[in-house]
């Protein structure tokens, strides 16, 4: 056998594992929700599906609570993207100054974020509460008003406090790419007379725009497809309807299907936004040889 | 901010915001202590209310903690022991081995990486509906064993980063490729072996979405008997908070324990491969 067909089987047969399951549990699923986004499926009538063409991406845009839901979407990405980006940049560079003790910083910055986000809804949700609640009983000690925090006026304000809680896992990509810019730029700049401040606008964010760039493409996609903490902070099961400034468009497909079992209408309110998202991965992708950084070259 | 160089150690400001930072972030988990311990129907504050540590036996007796806890178990079994090793086999294919159609196939990975996960799962509920296999622990098998893009991914970062030089010398030993991959790349790989296994942890444990759509409530995880059932005292509809919360800080516990262990694999195996876990 030649060395090139030799590789070529080696090659798929090691990629096999993944390209089975792949196909099988991903793709054909992948299609059969796409079709059945185009039908009239609503839970029970599987052996007699109607087509019905787009009429379901059509409902998507005319249905007010589906738009007011990606206005909600659009409103929390607006403010939970740049605040985590921007704070797990500003704590990654107080951590490469060179601080004492740097792991314990690091650890405790990260750590909110591997808190598994059941957990976390539940510990929020006591701080949060009007009834009891800690942040409630604290603002009265220290003679402040209480705030409804999960009432309509700040129910958002307190999912994004939630979600931000757990920026700080951004903090070791962001060393990691810090750790990247060679340290004789810095010395150099050092000795042109710049300030640690001037280094940081003029050195070290210009580098370090790749990894500020995956960020912000990786927060908009996940912002997203936020839809189990806003139900979880207000209801009390997985099927609840959050507060309504808190209803999300991941939320609205969600109800779709499992509350209302509207199984077409909801997977065509997930594919569009599947859509959107693909787009905006193609842009990644495509400039991701100007921001992925190789130690050898690619065979 | 000091105006000194960068090498020099860092100043008062520096360390005060540090301090000031890790206070924010330390907050609410120290709250939640706080409530845990507390008595119940007191307004928690920045001081526990008593001492309760039985808050925590209520925790584990009021519901039926531990077989929640083994069904956590045998999904995190199932999943840590397929999805960590057919990850690593098959993001080496992809980073070391050419063969004609591997870049589509590997941009194919890259964007079922941003496929939101619920779009493949609810086809995937009618269709296990179909098959009869709702409410078994046979689709975290088959997940499993087709890895995960994300580790696919980090494992062929790494991989792809390690010197030509390595593998000729064990060609011209006379190495298969399987078995250059199993006794040189995959011995090397132990810090990206070990993150992808905390990630792998971290995410089975805490997913209570995929057993809530894919299991019924005998076989819930502990994630989703929490987010499912609540703690209430006997004939009233009021949520106990103290034992509530006393439940979510034992479910967090093995995180923290796992990620303490594993911590300094974690930092590495992200610098190694450069993105983010």
């Amino acid at each position: 056998m030649k060395e090139k067909t030799k590789r070529t089987i080696a090659f798929y047969s090691m990629i096999s594992p993944w390209f089975v399951v792949f196909i099988i549990f991903g793709l054909y699923p992948m299609l059969y929700g796409l079709y059945l986004s185009f039908t009239n499926y609503y839970g029970f009538n599987i052996k007699h599906l109607k087509w019905m063409g787009l009429q379901n991406y059509h409902k998507a845009f005319t249905d007010s609570d589906a738009m007011y839901s990606l206005g909600r979407t659009l409103y929390v990405t607006a403010f939970n993207v740049p605040l985590s980006v921007a704070i797990g940049l500003g704590l990654a560079l107080l951590l490469n100054r060179q601080v004492r003790g740097v792991s314990v910083y690091r650890t405790i910055f990260y750590l909110p974020s591997i808190v598994p986000a059941l957990a976390s809804v539940i510990m929020w949700k006591v701080i949060f509460s009007s009834n009891n609640g800690i942040l409630n009983g604290i603002l009265s000690t220290v003679g402040l008003p209480e705030v409804n925090w999960l009432g309509y006026d700040y129910a958002t304000t307190s999912l994004l406090i939630m979600l931000l809680w757990g920026a700080g896992g951004g903090v070791l990509i962001n060393l990691a790419g810090l750790k990247g810019i060679p340290r004789d730029l810095y010395e150099a700049a050092s000795i042109d007379g710049a300030t640690p401040i001037k280094r940081t606008i003029y050195l070290t964010l210009p580098l370090m725009t790749p990894v500020i760039f995956f960020n912000v493409i990786m927060g908009i996609i996940g912002s997203l497809q936020i839809y189990m903490q806003p139900i979880l902070l207000n209801g009390t099961e997985l099927l609840a309807r959050p507060i309504q400034p808190n209803y999300l468009y991941f939320v609205h497909a969600f109800q779709q299907i499992f509350a209302f079992q509207r199984f077409a209408y909801g997977m065509a309110l997930l594919w569009i936004l599947f859509l959107a998202i693909l787009a905006l991965s193609v842009v990644v992708f495509t400039t991701s040889k100007y921001w992925v950084h190789y130690e050898t070259d690619q065979e | 901010m000091n105006t000194q160089s960068q090498t020099q150690k860092g100043s008062v400001p520096l360390y005060a915001a540090l301090i000031l930072f890790s206070a924010v972030f330390l907050f609410p988990m120290y709250l939640a202590v706080v409530n845990a311990f507390s008595a119940w129907n007191t307004t928690p504050g920045l001081l526990p209310a008593g001492f309760h540590p039985e808050n925590f036996k209520y925790a584990v007796t009021m519901i039926d903690f531990w077989k929640f806890g083994r069904n956590s178990l045998i999904l995190l079994v199932i999943t840590l022991g397929t999805s960590t090793f057919t990850s690593g086999l098959v993001g080496y294919a992809f980073a070391r081995i050419a063969a004609p159609g591997r870049n589509a196939l590997f941009m194919i990975i890259l964007s079922t990486m941003m496929l939101p996960g619920i779009i493949t799962q609810i086809p995937q509920y009618i269709l296990f509906h179909k098959y009869g296999l709702l409410d078994t622990f046979w689709p975290w098998v088959f997940w499993g064993i087709g890895g995960n893009a994300f580790y696919i991914f980090l494992y062929r970062q790494f991989f792809a980063s390690v010197p030509k030089e390595l593998e000729e010398a064990a060609r011209i030993d006379g190495c298969s490729i399987l078995r250059t991959y199993w006794s040189i790349f995959l011995p090397m790989s132990l810090p990206v072996v070990a993150t992808v296994a905390i990630l792998n942890f971290q995410g089975s444990w805490g997913d209570f979405i995929g057993p809530f759509m894919f299991l019924k409530q005998d076989h819930y995880p502990l994630a989703t008997a929490l987010s499912t059932i609540s703690y209430t005292q006997n004939g009233s509809k009021l949520v106990l908070q103290s034992v509530t919360t006393a439940a979510a800080l034992l479910i967090l516990l093995p995180v923290l324990i796992i990620y303490f262990l594993g911590q300094r694999f974690i930092v590495e195996g992200i610098v190694t491969t450069g993105v983010k876990g």
